[in-house]
């Protein structure tokens, strides 16, 4: 008996997976165990083992093809044996069960995904099924459906899901509409909050000709093909700045406290079984209590609203082979010290390994992205829409001070802070600043609190 | 099944015979001079003449049809031209006599009648009469043409002329016609002569006749019915049941004094011998004589006799005989097998390949024009050069009528062009007549004395009472709103009667009539036998003639048996006639179930196909007396349906209940029932109420709302209000008892579809019953629509529904492999 090689469903929100790489070819003896193929979310990587022991007998994708969740995408079996029943269908996959019903977005304490249908996809018109009705109120929101998820009969989109997808979907601009809905080709704005302007619908350039003026053994370039995860964090950099008014404040604060907690600690980790704590875990932890009372820096800006968060998914920054990957360490300003620790440490593991559940890297409320262990003195760290906050945590220098009529030095950590200026004015986000030092300055006492 | 009648099986078992009396055969023999103190010479002439007028009239076609020309002038006529040659002894006899009261019907063949009927019409008018009806007749169109076109100052000429000239303008399609074209060759007539509409279905004549008959017996009109039909007809289900339905005993056994008697009415078969080609006695038939089948119908024998037809003098005296017995001795109906020949084919394309040269030869040998202007001749009543002015003033005549006729400029044909709805406003009159005659009601007791009035005056008019509902035995029912509309009416409008089977004394089937048997007499509520078609067809011609009528199916399954009397008679006569008809004719159609499946479908869909039906299905109490009050102030068909299921429901919409006044509720206009946001329900009839619990699951397990209408009419329907819902929500699913294929809904899915594209989240989706017989009553829920069939077909053809699970296919491959195999 034949055993089919599905495509894994790594969490609830991926729909599909891109196979970078197949370990096996047709015809190879697998045993349990041996890597089949290595495949990638847009946002994390992934290899998929054997589960069951015989020949390859038929691969359905290739590298570099986008496969459906739960889809057949290779058999396993003795040579011979029937795999019909697995070839994959000629027209669209549909799933036997009903598609689940649009998510709640009310519920304001459960993470949220930060641009949910958006990030899938689009498929071009011509494999679109979409009902006279959805078609005509996404026209009317000037929106591109073909980034909806179909949830109607037969995948067809229907009205429910063109309002699903008003909440985060590309919008186009009035003067682009015409162009727009003739093109095929899936696009993504560039324009105020993401719309597609007519310069997202022009023809690339040819490229200009060129006078070679030296010549080398070694050819000029070498075009190297990004991979998904770059290309993800490429189109949701360029997003951010175009789509948000972000600019940056820097500060910094006397590090001397927390520096001589950082020693206490260490000094009793292992006799009190705590983690190994860092500078940066003291800053998240300061950092996600201080934005319980500036919490339009604890929120997201949508369209029309400001969601405002009760409590703080902290994301945190990390830098991997593979690129920036921001995993959330959720209920931040409820977690101890130690816990929270804990968490941060463990996120950052997997993002590494490239083993992280694609779930945890949404939901974030407000990101800490840390260049301080790279010497950088400030920066303009870059906003993760629709959050409206994001802080960068600089290194450590000293700086003289005036005490009592000496001066004094003192190690100043700097503080980088970018936020979204739709959302909320300087001096509130200064005022935010402010509280934060004075917590990193006195974090004995915020421990108290 | 009266009371009074009692069946005695002693008398039953009784030993014994019936005898007949002798049928009389051709019994006609006097001669010009014996008949010299009836008529006169100039009465000698005219008849000769009106003989000769059809006989030119008929040939000038018959070149037509098969020369194309007429005296040189070419004309193309492509209609059908059903003629006569030979059997205008047999026309002009039966007119001789008759008054413009007095109603002839016929058939395909009846050019030669209507001439007849015309010319003797106008010999007894005066000019000023003949005058008044030309003139007001379509506001003197016709007229005007022939008046132009006058070459005499005789207003009898002119009337010739109008007669002949509206009735061949008529079979060539002209607007100028005495139907406006709409009728032709086979349906031309012209009711002020008392021309009454001829019928292209063979037979079909009889049901609509005894229709007629009944209107001047209930309303005592003057005069007698004549259906025209030909010995072929004999074969016609339809006719044996219009000889029984004109000859029922209780016209003389239960009927009250003044009304007694069977219908005025002769049947006369024109019996020429042949059905098309079908040789009917000796092939096709098995009486013999023709006249044998009358004398066996009822115990007065119809009176039934052959006549020679051939013979002018001896048609005139047979219905001077039978007039007599109808309007002396109140003994119709009569049956009269008159003897004649057509020496023209059945139609011109007519090879005749069915009878041989030699016997239309014999035949000719007594061609009754050349016979009777021999014994004319023989007798010195006329001479020689009496029958050439004869011969010279039709020549004339018919050569100018001809001309006129082909003249596009004076005979236009209707200019759709111009006026695209011209036919379309004839469809319906839509009238408002509230009684059709200002007599004073003849009714037994005052409206409130009758029981059902009392009873109802104590039911509770809504379904509901202060959060309860009402019980069955105090709530105001469907059925009562039926009731209340038709007894009003019956004290209205003094023409109004109403029949079908089990009526009277059974209260009908589903006991409807509670109670209207005691306000009544039989003479405007009774049973009728067991006919559909001749309930439906006497019903044609009753209202044709002038009155108001209810009739009944009992059930919806029985419509198969008045098919004929439905789709072609009762549907077409209005635009048939360009207007000059009413059809203020409401035909209750109950609709069943629980009896299987020749007692349990809805056929509303195949009625809502013929053009000119109105067509309405309430369902509710309020609903159902104000469609019928609308129905019965109309003067339009109104074909009534009626579920079983819901004869008892109360109702539970409309704020108040059901108003005790007279009201009418719009026929065409379609009711939210219950208000919604997310889905339209659009329900025809008894499924509104399962739809309304398929709502209730929609609302409380899938937060959906569903705006829920009822159709109530189907025919003709105003799809604003459903138009506006769908845009509202974006999806729309129909459903009725109407088995799935064909269903009408399918129709009013496609204009859906079309009205309201671009505001459909989905396809409408159509469930009906399905496309098998009806089962048992025990497994009815397989067969017709039940709620969880509604939600199962939102899910999977509309909205998928999160955590549905259907009990029901409603998938594609599903539709497609019962589709292939026709269920």
């Amino acid at each position: 008996m034949a055993t089919p090689i599905i495509m894994p469903r790594q969490g609830q929100s991926v729909e599909t997976c891109i196979i970078t790489e197949w370990h096996k070819k047709k015809g190879d003896s697998v045993e349990i165990g041996d890597v089949l193929f290595s495949y990638e979310t847009d946002k994390a990587s992934f290899e998929e083992e054997a589960k069951a022991a015989g020949t390859l007998l038929e691969i359905f994708y290739e590298a570099d093809e986008e496969v459906p969740v739960l889809t057949t995408v290779a058999v396993i079996g003795e040579v011979g044996e029937d795999i019909s029943e697995f070839l994959p269908s000629t027209t669209v996959t549909e799933e036997t069960t009903p598609p689940p019903a649009a998510e709640s977005t009310e519920i304001a304490d459960t993470p949220i995904e930060p641009t949910p249908a958006s990030q899938g996809q689009p498929r071009t018109s011509s494999e679109i099924r979409i009902s006279p009705r959805a078609r005509n109120l996404a026209k009317k929101h000037k929106l591109d459906y073909r980034y909806a998820t179909p949830t109607g009969p037969e995948g067809r989109i229907i009205e429910r899901d063109i309002q699903s997808l008003l909440e985060a979907g590309p919008k186009v601009t009035s003067a682009a509409m015409a162009d727009y809905f003739a093109s095929d080709q899936p696009l993504t704005g560039t324009g105020l909050g993401g719309r597609i302007t007519t310069s997202d619908l022009r023809q690339p350039l040819p490229p200009a000709n060129t006078v070679p003026t030296q010549t080398s053994s070694v050819p000029d370039y070498v075009d190297v093909k990004l991979p998904n995860i770059r290309k993800v964090i490429a189109k949701a950099m360029h997003h951010s700045l175009s789509s948000t008014a972000q600019l940056t404040l820097n500060t910094s604060f006397d590090a001397t406290e927390i520096l001589a907690y950082r020693q206490k600690l260490k000094a009793k980790q292992n006799e009190l079984g705590l983690e190994n704590i860092t500078l940066n875990d003291l800053i998240i932890y300061a950092t996600a209590r201080t934005l319980l009372k500036h919490n339009e820096l604890n929120a997201h800006y949508l369209d029309d609203t400001l969601r405002v968060f009760n409590n703080v998914h902290m994301g945190v920054a990390v830098d991997t082979e593979r690129g920036l990957m921001v995993p959330t360490v959720f209920y931040a300003d409820l977690l101890s010290l130690n816990q929270l620790a804990e968490n941060t440490k463990r996120a950052i593991a997997a993002c590494q390994a490239g083993s992280i559940n694609p779930d945890e890297l949404q939901g974030g409320t407000f990101t800490i992205t840390n260049l301080g262990t790279l010497g950088i003195e400030s920066f303009t760290p870059v906003l993760n829409p629709p959050q409206t906050g994001i802080l960068g945590v600089c290194n450590i220098e000293y700086k003289i001070k005036l005490v009592d009529g000496e001066y004094v030095h003192y190690p100043a950590m700097g503080l980088s802070l970018t936020f979204d200026h739709r959302a909320l004015d300087g001096a509130p986000a200064a005022r935010f600043l402010k509280d934060l030092v004075t917590n990193l300055e006195n974090f004995s006492v915020l421990l108290a609190m | 099944m009266p009371k009074i009648q009692f069946v005695d099986p002693v008398e039953m078992r009784k030993p014994g015979k019936i005898t007949f009396q002798d049928i009389p055969i051709n019994q006609y023999n006097k001669t010009i001079e014996e008949e010299k103190s009836n008529f006169s010479a100039e009465d000698f002439l005219r008849i000769q003449r009106d003989m000769v007028y059809i006989r030119e009239f008929e040939t000038m076609l018959n070149l037509i049809k098969t020369t194309g020309q007429y005296r040189e002038i070419e004309y193309n006529y492509p209609g059908p031209a059903h003629l006569s040659i030979g059997q205008e002894a047999a026309a002009v006899g039966q007119a001789y006599l008759l008054t413009t009261d007095d109603f002839i019907f016929g058939s395909h063949r009846s050019h030669g009648e209507i001439i007849a009927k015309g010319l003797s019409a106008i010999h007894q008018l005066s000019d000023e009469q003949l005058l008044t009806i030309m003139r007001d007749f379509f506001d003197g169109a016709i007229y005007q043409v022939v008046e132009e076109a006058a070459t005499s100052s005789s207003v009898k000429d002119l009337a010739i002329d109008f007669l002949l000239y509206g009735a061949l303008a008529e079979i060539f399609g002209r607007e100028t016609g005495f139907n406006k074209g709409l009728g032709g060759s086979m349906h031309a007539f012209f009711t002020p002569f008392g021309i009454y509409p001829n019928n292209a279905i063979v037979g079909g004549s009889a049901p609509i006749s005894i229709g007629a008959a009944l209107y001047k017996k209930v309303n005592q009109k003057p005069g007698i019915v004549i259906a025209n039909i030909g010995d072929a007809s004999m074969g016609c289900g339809p006719v044996w049941e219009a000889l029984n339905f004109a000859a029922m005993d209780q016209y003389r056994d239960l009927w009250e004094e003044g009304y007694q008697g069977g219908l005025p009415i002769i049947f006369n078969f024109f019996n020429n011998h042949y059905g098309m080609g079908g040789q009917t006695s000796g092939e096709t038939m098995a009486y013999g004589y023709l006249a044998r089948v009358g004398a066996g119908v009822s115990a007065n024998q119809m009176h039934s006799e052959r006549i020679d037809g051939f013979s002018p003098l001896a048609v005139i005296d047979a219905i001077r005989r039978k007039k007599a017995i109808i309007e002396e001795q109140n003994d119709g109906p009569i049956f009269l097998d008159t003897v004649t020949y057509r020496f023209s084919g059945h139609s011109p394309s007519d090879a005749s390949s069915y009878r041989t040269k030699e016997e239309i030869d014999a035949w000719q040998a007594y061609d009754p024009i050349i016979t009777f202007k021999q014994q004319l001749l023989d007798a010195k009543v006329a001479s020689e050069s009496d029958f050439e002015k004869i011969e010279q003033e039709v020549s004339d005549r018919i050569f100018k009528v001809f001309k006129l006729a082909i003249d596009d400029q004076k005979s236009p044909r209707m200019n759709l062009y111009a006026n695209p709805n011209s036919i379309s406003d004839l469809m319906f009159s839509n009238e408002k007549i509230e009684k059709m005659d200002d007599r004073e009601p003849i009714t037994l007791i005052p409206k409130e004395e009758n029981s059902r009035i009392q009873q109802i005056k104590k039911k509770i008019r809504v379904a509901e009472q202060d959060g309860k509902p009402v019980s069955k035995a105090r709530a105001y029912q469907l059925r009562d709103g039926i009731f209340e509309a038709i007894i009003d009416k019956f004290y209205t409008d003094p023409t109004l009667i109403a029949y079908g089977e089990d009526n009277r004394d059974w209260d009908g089937a589903f006991a409807v009539y509670r109670g209207l048997t005691e306000s009544l007499p039989y003479h405007r509520f009774f049973n009728a036998p067991i006919s559909e078609a001749a309930i439906a067809g006497s019903a044609v011609g009753y209202a044709m003639a002038g009155g108001r009528v209810i009739a009944e199916l009992m059930y919806c399954d029985f419509l198969g048996r008045a098919g004929d009397e439905v789709f072609n008679q009762m549907a077409k006569w209005q635009a048939m006639s360009a207007g000059v008809l009413k059809m203020p004719l409401v035909l209750r159609v109950s609709v069943g179930s629980k009896y299987g499946a020749q007692h349990s479908q809805d056929w509303s869909s195949l009625v809502a196909h013929i053009p000119g039906l109105k067509v309405v299905f309430p369902a509710t109490p309020y609903d159902a007396k104000g469609l019928m009050n609308s129905a019965l102030a109309g003067t339009d068909p109104v074909i009534f349906f009626e579920s079983q299921r819901i004869y008892d429901i109360g109702e539970m919409f409309h704020p108040g209940g059901v108003p005790e006044d007279y009201y009418e509720v719009p026929i065409g206009e379609p009711d939210i029932k219950k208000e919604g946001q997310d889905i339209t329900i659009l329900t025809v009839g008894a499924t509104l109420y399962r739809a309304l619990e398929a709502a209730k699951i929609l609302e409380e397990k899938y937060g959906l709302s569903a705006e829920i209408i009822d159709a109530r009419s189907i025919v003709p329907f105003n799809y604003e209000k459903v138009i506006e819902s769908v845009k509202k929500t974006g999806r729309i699913l129909l459903a009725s008892d109407a088995c799935e294929r064909g269903s009408h809904l399918k129709d009013i899915a496609q204009n859906i579809s079309e009205l309201a594209f671009d505001y459909l989240d989905a396809p409408p989706v159509v469930v009906g019953a399905q496309n098998w017989i009806t089962p048992a009553h025990e497994l009815e829920e397989f067969f017709f629509p039940q709620a969880e069939w509604i939600i199962d077909a939102i899910h999977e053809k509309i909205l998928p529904l999160e955590g549905h699970v259907t009990k029901t296919n409603f998938t594609k491959n599903e539709k497609l492999r019962a589709q292939r195999l026709g269920v």
